[in-house]
Formats: structure tokens, C-alpha cells, sequence
């Protein structure tokens, strides 16, 4: 009796769970001709400011063009394989283009030849893959790395050591930096690198960039050293500085609006002389502007300096804390309010973002 | 005991009883076989376009998880557990892909091979730790984490490296019939092959007898230290398909391990394998990572926000265990 009276509860219950999940595709069904399915997978950096921007101005943009009838996002992290399978998640939902962020230039590549046989169009952001299908739309992270790297060895006289931060291993954008990184160091033969010539990753991941720089502080290694490069993880490096009251060496660090924050507060962190590269996290919006236009058929203007075919670079410019004129830059980026200190300040890509600041921040998609 | 018996005699008499008791000895095992048929309804219901290529892309995406469970259920099987799983496939994907990159298809057959090899030995080391050390395996294994994932690292610093053509092909796509995906194939016939035999001789006698009683079973006359050995190089042999297999789906080479030792306890804790040893199949645990990915892949169609999904992913784990073991409890009583 109990046993029967349990199975009719469990049915019950089977029953209302179908029923609300047929209501919910229901609801997200397109209801006119001219709007996209979009699909986002991003598989790594959950928790970090650029990640956690991209995905949000990839969300806004979908909602402002008015073309998206649903956006389904995928933000874990994940391995390649991991990635491999969220993609396909999205080929089986029947997306009309997947926007993502690759954990790897050519592990992808099997679910991106199943995309493109489906007829999905293919945009990878932040960072290229080798698939010659899908369009790439990233940040120049070559000249990102030099920009710095230059800034950073000039202060240095052209004589010292430097500590090297990088990102994370495998990730093509981290790839190219360190290849920009090394072109300038060639022209520099009196600086040093340590722990070796292949610095240490971070994986873009705040507590492992604050645990590798108290590690590095506690064992007297840091007293060594004339200047630190970050790949973006640098406002943590500052305050990990202050906390142990070092004097501040050089840094070079990425538009993030803590690390802007310590540059333009000469009574909070005295002495400290740094540069912010921008590397735009509005790839996710502009991504999904690219997928957009591929899906509509307009032309796209490539750049054929790019390691592959179908890709749009964006430009990085490095801004100092040293002159009147470039503190003044740093303090018109910080325009924004509301702004997440993690965040990018770079929230909008000319040409290729129409959301608002505050649309961005809402971090709202269609449908939901 | 007079469980046992009974069965014994009523399969000669009665072939419906026998089919009953079979299936209560599975009842576990049907019981996934039940919740993952209901769970394929569902997917149907929401994503009524789910079709060949969500099976192909469900079955690659599980295979390196299924390996990775079968390796773990074996160990726990023998009253084991082993922390470094993870780190054994990732040594095993990143040797494949670097010894495989720029060689002949052929070479890549001895590759393979070696590999395997490679895998049998990392569990061996691990197994031999545990039984000579005395050391506790969760302590033992914890450790080897770091040091199969630090070789990993030695041998290719970022990911990289390449892979033999066939070795990809032998997993994606479809045999035969397009329903049928080559993952799954490969995933029975390797599972059969390797375990079936051992389960079936006095080593998974051994096996299960030094994981439901380890004094009972030394009385016996079972070589418990050497049982235990045997079980860790078999989980490594597992590991290192489990790595291959992650060679196959993405091409490369990955140093940094990917998430499978927690996800192979889980799939172990839902495939109804007792984590105190001895008691339950491989097959569960295989069946336990389906459902674990079907359901995130059910997330995906009904947009569910990705991080509520990791949350609801870990109740559902929790709720299902709960219910089995409830319906298990008063299946004894009746």
C-alpha cells in the first residue's frame, strides 16, 4: 500500500517536472523569422573580472541588436575535452552560431567541422583557433606583451631582473604573449628573467596569482628584483606588496579597474610606477555582433597580418601613471560607475558594441 | 548465504523465479537503466530535434569519464580508493600526444601500447606504496596526485603534442548503423574484454573478497597485499585508456588534469558500488557518468544558468543515492 502510494507520488511529481520543462522550451521559442539561437561557451576563468565582463557584454549585446531570440551561456571551468562537449551541447540545442572562448587553439576542432557541417556559424573571441571555418575576433596579444614588456625594460635602464606572471598554460592569448614578450626581451640582452625564461602561470586565477607572489615576497626572492610583468593579474601582485611593506618595483598590468584604481592613488601605494595595457573584455559583445553579421550574411573586414584566416585584431594601447597627460587618460577610463573593480574599464569595442555601460553591467540576455 | 542457495535451486525449476532474483541482485543497475531511459524521454520532450548527433556527442564526451569510473570502481571494489586518477590520465594523454607527434600511423599502434604499459605500471606503484608502506591509500594516492601531475608537466610544459589519424577516427562517428557511436562500442568492447575475464577468475574473487571482508578473505587464503596490487595496476590500465581516450577526443596533449577523479567517486556513489568495498559492478558507475552528463547536457537545453547547474547537478547525485538506498532498505524488510 505504502509502496504503491509512493510510486504514485513519484510519478506525479515526473509528470509536473515535464510538464513545466515543455512550457519553458515553449517559451523560448523565436517568434519571428529574423531572430538567432546564439550559443555561448566560455570554459574557463569563472570568478575572474575579464571572463565574467566578456560573458556579460556578450549577453547585452545579444539583447540591444534584437536579433537573439535566446542566448544559452555556458561558463564553467572546464578541460578541453569538457569544452568539446559543451560545444556539442550546443550543436544538439540547434543554435543558429556559437560565440566561445577556446581553452585551445586546435582541441576544438572536431566539434567546430560538426558545427559547420550543421550550418552553425563559428566565432572564436579572445583568442584564435585553427579551424579554418570558424572567424576569430581577439585583442592583438603579440603587441599586448610588447607594449608592456618595452615599457617595463625601459624604466629598467635596460639592466635588471623582472619577474614573470603570466597566464594560463596553453591558452592561445598567453601563447601569443609570450612570444611578444621574448621579441622585446632579444633586443635587450641585459635583462633577466625569473624563476626561468618561461615565468610562472597563474592560470589568470586570483588566488594562485596572490599565493605566487607571497611565496615569492615570504622567500626574500622579491628583494631581487627590478621590475614585475603581470598578464593581467596585477592588482593583487600591488596590494600583496604593500601588505609585506616592500617598496614597490615597476609593473606592468592590464586595464582592470582595481589595478587603474592603485595607479592613480599616490597616498595609497607611494612610489608605485606602472602601466595598463588594454585588452578589451568586450570580445563576448563584439563576438556576438561578428556572429550576428556572419549569420546575415554581411561582409567582415579581416586582417591579413593575423596568424589566421577570418580574424579581427583590436588594437591594445599601454597607458602609464608617469605624466599629467597620462593620468589623466587612466582617470577618463574610470568613467564608468557601478563598474566592478575586477572588470576591464575597455567596456565597449568601437564599430562593434551597441550596448550601454549600464546594459552591460545589468549583465542581462534575452529572454531572461 | 540461503539467498544464494535458493537461487541455485529454483533456476532449475522455474525460469521466471531465477529472472527475478537476477534482476534483484541488479536491482541497482536496472534501476539507472530505468532513471537513464526516463532521463532520454525527457531530453526528447525538451529538445524534440535530440538525435543522432547528441547521442555520438554524448557518447564521446562520456567515454573518457566511463573509463575513469571503471578504473576508480575497481579500486573501491577492493576496499581502495585512488586520489591520483586525474593526474594518471593526464601523464598518459600528454606521453601519447608527445610521442605521437610527427611519427607514422604505425607508430602510433606502439604508442598505444606503450601507454598502457606506462598505465599498468603508475598503478602498480601505486598499489605497491599502499601495501608496502602501510600507508593509508587516500594519503598514498593524494600524494601520487601531485607527482603523476607534476610528470605530466615535466614532459609537456603546455599543451601540445599530436596524435596517430586512426586514433580519433576509432572514436568519433558512427558503426554501421548511425545510432550506433563508435565511442560506445570501443567503451563495451574494452570494459568487456579487460574486466569480464578478470571478474570471472579467481583475481575478481579475490578482488571482491578483500574488499567486503579483508580478514575473512586472508583466512581464506587470499593474497590480500598482492590482490590489492593487482587492483591498482588494473585501475592504472583503466587510467591509461582513460587518457588515450582524452588523446582520441581532442587531438592533444593536456598536462593539467582535467576533473576526473572527483567525478569518477561520484559516478562510483551513483553507480551503486559500496564505497566501503566489495559490493557492487562497473557497469553502474558507467551508467552513473551517462546520467551525469545527460543531465548536463538537459541543463543546457533548458538554459539553466551554469553555475545553479553545478548546484542542482550535486542534488540530483545526493537525491538519487538517497532514493536507491530507501527503495534498497524496505526491498530487505518486505
Amino acid at each position: 500500500m505504502t509502496q504503491a502510494s509512493t510510486r504514485i507520488r513519484l510519478l506525479v511529481g515526473v509528470a509536473a517536472i515535464m510538464v513545466a520543462a515543455s512550457a519553458c522550451t515553449g517559451a523560448a521559442s523565436p517568434s519571428g523569422a529574423t531572430t538567432y539561437k546564439i550559443g555561448y561557451s566560455n570554459g574557463g576563468g569563472v570568478g575572474n573580472g575579464f571572463r565574467e565582463e566578456q560573458v556579460c557584454t556578450a549577453k547585452a549585446q545579444a539583447l540591444v541588436s534584437g536579433q537573439v531570440s535566446g542566448l544559452t551561456t555556458i561558463h564553467r571551468n572546464t578541460d578541453a575535452a569538457g569544452q568539446l562537449s559543451d560545444i556539442r551541447d550546443l550543436i544538439s540545442k540547434g543554435v543558429n552560431a556559437i560565440v566561445f572562448n577556446p581553452n585551445d587553439k586546435a582541441a576544438l576542432n572536431p566539434a567546430l567541422q560538426e558545427a559547420k557541417a550543421a550550418g552553425i556559424k563559428t566565432v572564436s573571441v579572445d583568442a584564435y583557433v585553427t579551424d579554418p571555418n570558424t572567424y576569430n575576433l581577439y585583442n592583438n596579444q603579440v603587441k599586448y606583451a610588447e607594449l608592456g614588456a618595452k615599457w617595463l625594460f625601459d624604466q629598467l635602464g635596460g639592466k635588471g631582473t623582472v619577474y614573470y606572471m603570466r597566464g594560463l598554460a596553453g591558452h592561445p592569448a598567453d601563447s601569443d604573449r609570450d612570444i611578444g614578450f621574448k621579441n622585446i626581451l632579444k633586443d635587450y640582452p641585459n635583462i633577466k628573467v625569473v624563476p626561468n625564461a618561461n615565468g610562472v602561470a597563474t592560470g589568470w586565477d586570483p588566488p594562485t596569482a596572490t599565493k605566487l607572489i607571497n611565496d615569492f615576497l615570504a622567500s626574500g626572492q622579491y628583494d631581487t628584483i627590478q621590475g614585475i610583468w603581470t598578464s593581467g593579474m596585477d592588482s593583487m601582485v600591488v596590494d600583496a606588496i604593500k601588505a609585506a611593506h616592500k617598496p614597490f618595483v615597476p609593473i606592468v598590468g592590464a586595464d582592470l579597474g582595481a589595478f587603474v584604481k592603485q595607479l592613480l592613488d599616490p597616498v595609497g601605494y607611494p612610489g608605485l610606477k606602472g602601466v595598463a595595457v588594454t585588452n578589451t573584455a568586450a570580445v563576448g559583445g563584439a563576438g556576438i555582433a561578428l556572429a550576428l553579421k556572419l549569420l546575415k550574411g554581411e561582409a567582415v573586414t579581416t586582417d591579413p597580418s593575423a596568424s589566421q584566416p577570418n580574424t579581427v585584431l583590436l588594437k591594445p594601447v599601454a597607458v602609464d601613471n608617469l605624466s599629467d597627460n597620462s593620468k589623466a587618460q587612466l582617470k577618463s577610463w574610470q568613467s564608468v560607475p557601478g563598474l566592478d573593480p575586477n572588470w576591464p574599464l575597455g567596456i565597449q569595442i568601437d564599430g562593434w558594441t551597441t550596448y550601454t555601460p549600464a546594459q552591460a553591467i545589468a549583465c542581462k540576455g534575452p529572454g531572461g | 548465504m540461503s539467498a544464494l542457495s535458493g537461487t541455485v535451486d529454483t533456476a532449475r525449476a522455474r525460469p521466471a523465479d531465477a529472472l527475478a532474483a537476477w534482476a534483484r541482485r541488479n536491482a541497482w543497475d536496472l534501476g539507472l537503466v530505468g532513471f537513464l531511459v526516463g532521463l532520454l524521454v525527457f531530453t526528447k520532450l525538451i529538445q524534440p530535434s535530440y538525435g543522432v548527433p547528441g547521442v555520438q556527442g554524448l557518447a564521446i564526451s562520456v567515454l573518457p569519464l566511463a573509463l575513469a569510473a571503471v578504473a576508480q570502481a575497481i579500486v573501491v571494489l577492493s576496499g581502495g580508493i585512488d586520489l591520483s586518477l586525474g593526474s594518471m590520465m593526464a601523464l598518459v594523454n600528454v606521453v601519447a600526444a608527445t610521442q605521437m607527434q610527427g611519427q607514422s600511423e604505425e607508430f602510433g599502434v606502439a604508442v598505444v601500447l606503450g601507454a598502457l604499459l606506462l598505465g599498468l605500471a603508475l598503478g602498480a606503484v601505486n598499489g605497491s606504496l599502499i601495501v608496502l608502506t602501510r600507508v593509508p591509500d587516500i594519503v598514498v594516492t593524494l600524494a601520487m596526485s601531485f607527482v603523476w601531475a607534476g610528470f605530466a608537466l615535466l614532459v609537456l610544459p603546455t599543451p601540445g603534442g599530436g596524435s596517430a589519424k586512426w586514433l580519433p577516427e576509432l572514436v568519433t562517428g558512427s558503426l554501421g548503423n548511425e545510432w550506433i557511436p563508435k565511442a560506445a562500442v570501443v567503451l563495451i568492447i574494452v570494459v568487456a574484454l579487460i574486466w569480464i575475464p578478470v571478474r570471472r577468475s579467481w583475481l575478481g574473487l579475490s578482488l571482491y573478497a578483500i574488499g567486503s571482508n579483508r580478514l575473512a578473505a586472508f583466512r581464506s587464503g587470499v593474497s590480500v597485499g598482492r590482490t590489492r596490487i593487482l587492483a591498482y595496476t588494473l585501475m592504472g590500465l583503466f587510467a591509461a585508456l582513460g587518457g588515450l581516450s582524452l588523446t582520441a577526443s581532442t587531438g592533444i596533449g593536456i598536462p593539467v588534469p582535467g576533473p576526473y577523479t572527483l567525478l569518477s567517486v561520484a559516478a562510483v556513489v551513483l553507480g551503486g558500488v559500496s564505497l566501503a568495498g566489495g559490493r557492487g559492478s562497473v557497469f553502474g558507475p558507467i551508467l552513473g557518468v551517462i546520467i551525469l552528463q545527460l543531465i548536463r547536457t538537459d541543463m543546457t537545453f533548458l538554459d539553466v544558468d551554469t553555475n545553479l547547474a553545478t548546484v542542482l547537478q550535486g542534488l540530483i547525485l545526493i537525491g538519487v543515492v538517497m532514493i536507491g538506498s530507501l527503495v534498497q532498505i524496505r526491498a530487505s524488510r518486505a
